[in-house]
């Protein structure tokens, strides 16, 4: 019985225009995305084989990562060149890409169309399902057949849910093949298989959409009520809420200013210069203590800042969307964490490098800078699964809440 | 199980909405196989709801339905193995063909095998015509999808066939030849329950006409005695019997 309203909701999405319209947008923005996404990455490349630093250098910059074609992530910040210097570490804008209009607009990668565009679709998809048909009077001609109302929201559900994730799966996958003709651009099976969990981190979440519309058309007599609260209700998940997180943690965690950061430290510098004036003896002394103090400061600086990171991403978390973002950065190695293991390993990488640089300023003798992205199971045990598991749930409660709201309507 | 069984059966059946509306008043209906029974009543009276009542649309408040015996609200996916609908003004899946809608209706009625001829027949049936068949129901009229309605109720050849005013809407031709329809069907041995607010055709298809006023059943009369009675004398003295408060 389901299976027969499964084929029945199919084929009623494909012969309604827009549905047609939904799905060619959906179609024509992930292979825009993919296209333009990794002209960029490619640039990138290009721009990495330049500024890679000789051997020996005291500089510490990542290659571009594949999978930030696709979940764009920090991926900016963390492909900076550290250059380590006697006064703590130089940052440079790393490959940046040539593209202006990402300045203008938020970097349209897959995880951001998933987030904002695919989401908004499972609503299109679902605001009416049950509504229209109150209104259509379908549903009562239905229910009065043998069909329980429970499989009868499944059978919605799921046709609804195929209607939307095979178009979206297929088209992935073509944008994947046709990238996989680009050498440049293949990917290790390792970076396949985190791009396979973010794919399923996507069909979660579009399943979440999905159950919320379903939720709502149970609960409204009109599909434009329905319509209303849905959007309203999604851009309150997709762009209020994870900002919220942010604001509000820094209402909780004070953190000083990066610039103030650095100024103390242009002072310190400063101070330290007059002071030895005339006096060069002790200069390799002051030198390891000023360094010392810089990383004094700079782990107090850290410290508070990756409180305020956790804390805005626990409060974000309450979202979805941000949630989903949170999942598939992180598994693509672009996401916050990762960030924030970078930039300890660079300091590390400098505490190493000092000594040789402390003997002789213009010697060539730094080790080299190494990084390897934290393994998937750490990142999943890392917040990773929580993301995941914390998506499905909130998907079970929708849809289940969905289901005591559809066999509680009345079906006229 | 005896030839005199009632398939559908109220008893004691009552309904207030939760606004405090008494829309069904212990209401006691018996109907057998191969009868029509004609539910006769003003706006509001409460047909729709006694119908609705018997597909377990909403909860009784007092009372019980029964379909071929089976307690609507204790069984209901059992009970409505046997029971085809025609609702007021359905305007079915505007997207698809006559065809498909009657198809899936069918099947979600458990006729799986049905061959593209089945389905044509019985939209011969109700003589909607030929070129339709295959044309999207989002352009059809209102008699066109009332009798697409019709084929929907046919195609599932159920013993009871509950109906919510199905002439409504219909042109003279089209109506009567639905009283044919009912006719055939009631040969068949279906128990037929339909409202409408059409007394002519009440008189002229149904075994028992039944009124309804504000929930009750106030009055009832059989084929035999409407020979002799005239139904719309009665109808009107009913509904003029206001009380006055
Ligand atoms: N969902 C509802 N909630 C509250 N009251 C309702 C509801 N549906 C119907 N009623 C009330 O119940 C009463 C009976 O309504 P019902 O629809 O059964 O009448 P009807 O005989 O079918 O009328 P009509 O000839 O206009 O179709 C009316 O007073 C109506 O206002
Ligand atoms: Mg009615």
């Amino acid at each position: 019985m389901t299976g027969t309203i499964v084929r029945k909701e199919i084929l009623s999405n494909l012969l309604s225009y827009k549905f047609t319209a939904v799905i060619v947008l959906v179609v024509v923005l992930v292979a825009t995305s993919f296209f333009v996404m990794a002209r960029d990455y490619k640039e990138r490349l290009a721009d990495y084989q330049l500024i890679r630093p000789e051997p020996g250098a005291p500089i510490a910059v990542l290659p571009p990562n594949p999978l930030s074609i696709f979940a764009r992530g920090l991926e900016e910040a963390m492909t900076r060149s550290f250059e380590v210097g006697a006064v703590g570490i130089d940052v440079r804008a790393g490959q940046s890409s040539g593209n202006v209009i990402f300045s203008f607009f938020p970097t349209p990668d897959f995880v951001h169309i998933i987030k904002v565009v695919l989401s908004l679709v499972a609503l299109l998809l679902g605001f009416d399902a049950v509504s229209r048909e109150k209104e259509a009077g379908t549903l009562k001609l239905a229910l009065s057949n043998a069909v329980s109302r429970s499989s009868l929201l499944l059978g919605k559900w799921t046709g609804n849910f195929l209607s939307l994730a095979v178009p979206f799966l297929l088209v992935t996958g073509l944008g994947l093949s046709v990238m996989a003709f680009d050498p440049a651009l293949r990917m290790s099976p390792g970076a396949l298989g985190r791009l396979g969990l973010i794919l399923a981190a996507a069909l979660i979440y579009i399943a979440l959409f999905l159950s919320l519309g379903l939720l709502v058309s149970s609960l409204v007599r009109r599909s434009a009520t329905s319509l209303v609260v849905l959007l309203l209700l999604w851009s309150v998940i997709v762009f209020v809420l994870p900002n919220m997180g942010s604001l509000l943690a820094r209402q909780i965690v004070d953190v000083p200013s990066v610039r103030s950061l650095s100024e103390k430290r242009q002072q310190i510098w400063t101070r330290e210069v007059l002071l030895s004036y005339g006096d060069r003896s002790g200069w390799g002394a002051r030198i390891q203590a000023m360094n010392e103090e810089f990383d004094r400061m700079e782990e107090d600086y850290r410290l508070k800042f990756n409180r305020l990171v956790r804390t805005s991403r626990s409060i974000n978390r309450i979202s979805p969307a941000a949630s989903f973002v949170d999942a598939a950065t992180e598994i693509a190695g672009t996401g916050v964490s990762e960030e924030t293991r970078l930039k300890s390993e660079v300091i590390r990488y400098k505490n190493q490098a000092l000594p040789s640089l402390a003997r002789d300023r213009t010697a060539r003798e730094a080790p080299a800078f190494s990084y390897r992205a934290r393994p998937l199971g750490e990142v999943l045990s890392d917040g990773g699964l929580f993301d995941l598991a914390w998506l499905s749930v909130f998907t079970i409660l929708l849809f289940a809440a969905g289901t005591v709201a559809f066999i509680r309507t009345d079906p006229r | 199980m005896n030839e005199t069984q009632s398939i559908l059966k109220a008893e004691d059946l009552s309904k207030r909405y939760e606004d405090g509306v008494l829309a069904v008043d212990h209401l006691n209906l018996n109907i057998y196989p191969g009868e029509v029974y004609c539910l006769l009543g003003a706006n509001g009276a409460g047909k729709t709801t006694t119908i609705n009542l018997f597909l377990n649309f909403i909860p009784p408040t007092t009372g019980t339905c029964y379909i071929k015996g089976i307690d609507v609200n204790r069984d209901p996916l059992e009970a409505k193995k046997h029971v085809a609908f025609v609702s007021e003004n359905v305007m079915l899946y505007g997207n698809f063909t006559a065809r498909q809608n009657l198809d899936f209706f069918a099947k979600l009625g458990g006729k799986a095998n049905l061959a593209k001829e089945d389905y044509y027949q019985v939209m011969r049936r109700v003589s909607l015509q030929e070129k339709a068949f295959d044309q999207r129901v989002k352009n059809f009229s209102k008699g066109m999808r009332q009798k697409l309605g019709i084929s929907i109720a046919i195609i599932k050849d159920a013993p009871a066939i509950l109906l919510d005013e199905p002439t409504s809407g219909l042109d003279p031709k089209a109506a009567t030849e639905f009283l044919e329809i009912m006719a055939e069907l009631k040969t068949e041995g279906k128990a037929i329950l339909m409202s409408t607010h059409d007394i002519f055709r009440a008189k002229e298809i149904g075994d028992r006409v039944g009124i309804m006023k504000e929930g009750r059943l106030v009055m009832e009369r059989t084929r035999q005695e409407l020979q002799v009675e005239d139904l719309v004398k009665i109808y009107i003295d009913y509904m003029k019997s206001e009380p006055l408060i």
